[in-house]
């Protein structure tokens, strides 16, 4: 009887963990959708969910849809990147660079991402040989590539953008922008790809096994013989190369090269893989629900935008994230002492 | 990693404490960094600039401490730069005079005292929110903290709509924040600074709360099962740390006789890095407000030397993530040859 009664509880626990994040994005939509019915239509202009609107904030979301899902990988095992926003303007300014100096799309994209891969590669030789603490390995890297993106962009203008000597061309704001697949960019189609090549490597392959392996218990990953300093290089460098691919969109996106424009990529990531449910203890996660987390941010802030004045947002997000963290904390020793 | 030795660790050279060997470490760090400055910087070594050096970086040390007590814990706090920003904001809200036409010229029009205080308590608000989902509930500082440096940062940006309040305020305002002994460049702010370290080395050296601070940080089981109140503890731990910024917040604020939303952005990394400069460890366990202090030191010396050697402020960022990176593996390296 007591057997009975047992699971029944753990059941009713683990299906609120998985169902609650869609429940979430479900209410904000609809919140969102509401509040202004009294001004525009339903799915009419200016409505939350008008076609327009979806479209702008899918276009928006890019960024954020390309990176956290790696990131939730790195979590996972417990290791931690700080240095994503930073990545992420370094690439916007590189790659704006290239763009602005003759270089066409594709040799540009690809230098991006290599560079991506060093970026990551350089993380993952902190954390991993040197054995340094991931937080302060990932604070210094993203202090030493904020600085390099700083240092590119000539002083005196914002970003790598037209001037007065070089032009900017004009497609480069094609490949996050044109309409290629339902009134969606490029960026968006490659932004997709890549989240459906995490879910499976997540759930299917090693990688992801190994990532949760090792979150779980790392001396014990170790000695099963996992190789963890190769495998979670690899997770930092595809980090790194997820990275670079969201600064390449922001600076397609903007047609220029901003420095600054990764900031705070790093807390948005977070918060979108706590709320997808991945402890922040590493061992288990999800790359697909972290998808999710990432689009109750995109919403909030697109949602956030029309409703209230701008200088409420960074007020209005710290709230969620304390709420999200202290849910994610709750439920997760939940489900720990059961 | 841990070292198995703990037998031996008697046996090692010299009798002092691991925290005053990286202390002194630092110390000889700083001096050859300032040596090597003085060789390639014009004008270094002049009475001026060393003033200036040891001046310069006086509201990072200030609230360099609390987060000095908190990572000995094993805690971080990195909400104090929001709590700056918003305790100088809502002190001059209060005090700003009610009749204006602006909505930005107008406040409560609360007495100077009566605003001041408030804005501290506010301070404590944040410290208090801290402490309630770090000590209490136990979750991830270092996540709290960065969304309370939010949330601070957001109430400064409502309450000044995005930029800054400066006018309409009493004449008492810029006080404390521009006094000087006379004849010298040496603000108030300066002496306060000097007070709180004297403060802080002796409770963290000779008072039982120091001792039970380091305790929690190297082990906060054993500490709860000695009979530490933990939970009490790091509380009133995150209250000083909220207050001590909130006194660096009022300071800045009367200095510039403004409250400024974006005041303070990224003052909790700084205070962080000149932490981990002085030798506190990120595990617990481990720290020191001199080391603290004389890390502050290091990077002033790092950063005017940059400025003099008129390199563009946007160094600054590659300098500090370079400085950091190597005082961490110069630690390590003199930690790990010390123990053998």
């Amino acid at each position: 009887m007591t057997q009975k009664k047992l699971c029944r509880s753990t059941d009713w626990r683990r299906t609120i963990k998985n169902v609650y994040i869609y429940v979430v994005l479900v209410l904000i939509v609809v919140i969102f959708s509401v509040v202004k019915l009294d001004q525009v239509k339903l799915f009419g202009r200016g409505h939350f969910l008008s076609p327009d609107s979806i479209t702008n904030l899918l276009r928006m979301a890019v960024p954020i849809m390309t990176v956290s899902g790696g990131f939730t990988l790195l979590m996972i095992s417990e290791y931690i990147d700080l240095s994503v926003g930073s990545a992420m303007s370094l690439s916007a300014v590189v790659f704006s660079w290239l763009v602005l100096n003759g270089f066409s799309f594709i040799p540009a994209f690809l230098m991006t991402m290599v560079m991506g891969v060093l970026l990551g590669a350089i993380n993952g030789f902190l954390v991993m040989k040197l054995r340094i603490t991931p937080v302060i390995a990932t604070l210094v890297t993203l202090n030493l590539y904020k600085g390099a993106a700083l240092l590119i962009v000539p002083d005196g203008i914002s970003g790598i953008k037209s001037t007065d000597i070089q032009q900017m061309p004009s497609w480069i704001s094609d490949y996050a922008r044109q309409k290629v697949l339902f009134g969606l960019p490029a960026s968006f189609v490659v932004a997709l790809v890549v989240i459906a090549i995490l879910v499976v490597l997540q759930r299917k392959t090693l990688i992801g096994k190994y990532s949760a392996a090792i979150g779980g218990n790392r001396t014990a990953a170790e000695l099963s013989g996992i190789n963890v300093v190769k495998m979670v290089w690899l997770l930092y460098i595809i980090v790194g190369i997820l990275a670079a691919m969201a600064g390449i969109a922001r600076a397609s996106y903007m047609s220029l090269g901003d420095p600054l424009s990764g900031d705070g990529m790093e807390t948005d990531c977070i918060i979108a893989v706590l709320l997808g449910g991945t402890a922040f203890t590493g061992g288990e996660g999800s790359v697909a629900k972290t998808i999710i987390g990432a689009l109750i941010i995109m919403c909030m802030t697109t949602g956030l935008m029309t409703v209230i004045d701008p200088y409420y947002q960074t007020f209005a997000k710290s709230v969620v994230l304390i709420l999200a963290v202290t849910l994610n904390h709750l439920l997760v020793r939940q489900k720990v002492s059961a | 990693m841990m070292n198995g030795n703990s037998i031996q660790k008697t046996t090692r050279k010299g009798k002092m404490s691991n925290e005053s060997f990286i202390t002194l470490f630092m110390f000889v760090v700083l001096v050859a960094l300032f040596c090597i400055a003085c060789l390639f910087v014009p004008n270094f070594y002049m009475g001026q600039n060393i003033l200036n050096l040891v001046t310069n970086y006086w509201y990072v040390i200030i609230i360099g401490i609390g987060v000095t007590f908190l990572l000995t814990t094993g805690n971080f706090d990195m909400s104090v730069g929001g709590v700056i920003a918003m305790t100088g904001v809502l002190s001059v809200y209060f005090c700003q005079s009610t009749d204006g036409s602006q909505p930005l010229a107008v406040g409560l029009g609360l007495p100077y005292g009566i605003a001041v205080v408030l804005a501290l308590l506010c301070a404590l608000c944040i410290g208090a929110i801290n402490a309630f989902f770090i000590a209490k509930l136990r979750v991830a500082s270092i996540i709290i903290t960065l969304g309370t440096m939010s949330f601070a940062r957001g109430i400064g940006q409502i309450v000044t709509l995005g930029a800054q309040r400066n006018t309409s305020l009493p004449e008492a305002y810029g006080v404390i924040g521009n006094a000087a002994i006379p004849g010298t460049s040496v603000k108030l702010s300066v002496l306060i600074m000097v007070l709180i370290v004297i403060i802080a080395v002796v409770i963290e050296k000779k008072t039982v709360f120091g001792r039970r601070t380091y305790l929690i940080g190297a082990n906060s089981e054993a500490a709860r099962l000695s009979g530490v109140k933990v939970t009490k503890h790091l509380t009133l731990l995150y209250l000083a740390s909220a207050l001590l910024a909130g006194v660096t917040g009022l300071l800045l604020a009367s200095e510039y006789k403004a409250g400024i939303s974006g005041r303070a952005t990224g003052y909790e990394f700084d205070a962080l890095v000149i932490t981990l400069l002085g030798g506190t460890s990120i595990s617990g366990g481990f720290g020191s407000v001199l080391g603290t202090v004389v890390g502050a030191l290091i990077l002033s010396v790092v950063t005017s030397s940059a400025t003099g050697l008129l390199l563009s402020p946007d160094w600054q960022f590659t300098i500090k993530g370079v400085v950091t990176f190597l005082a961490i593996l110069a630690q390590r390296f003199a930690l790990d040859r010390r123990k053998g």
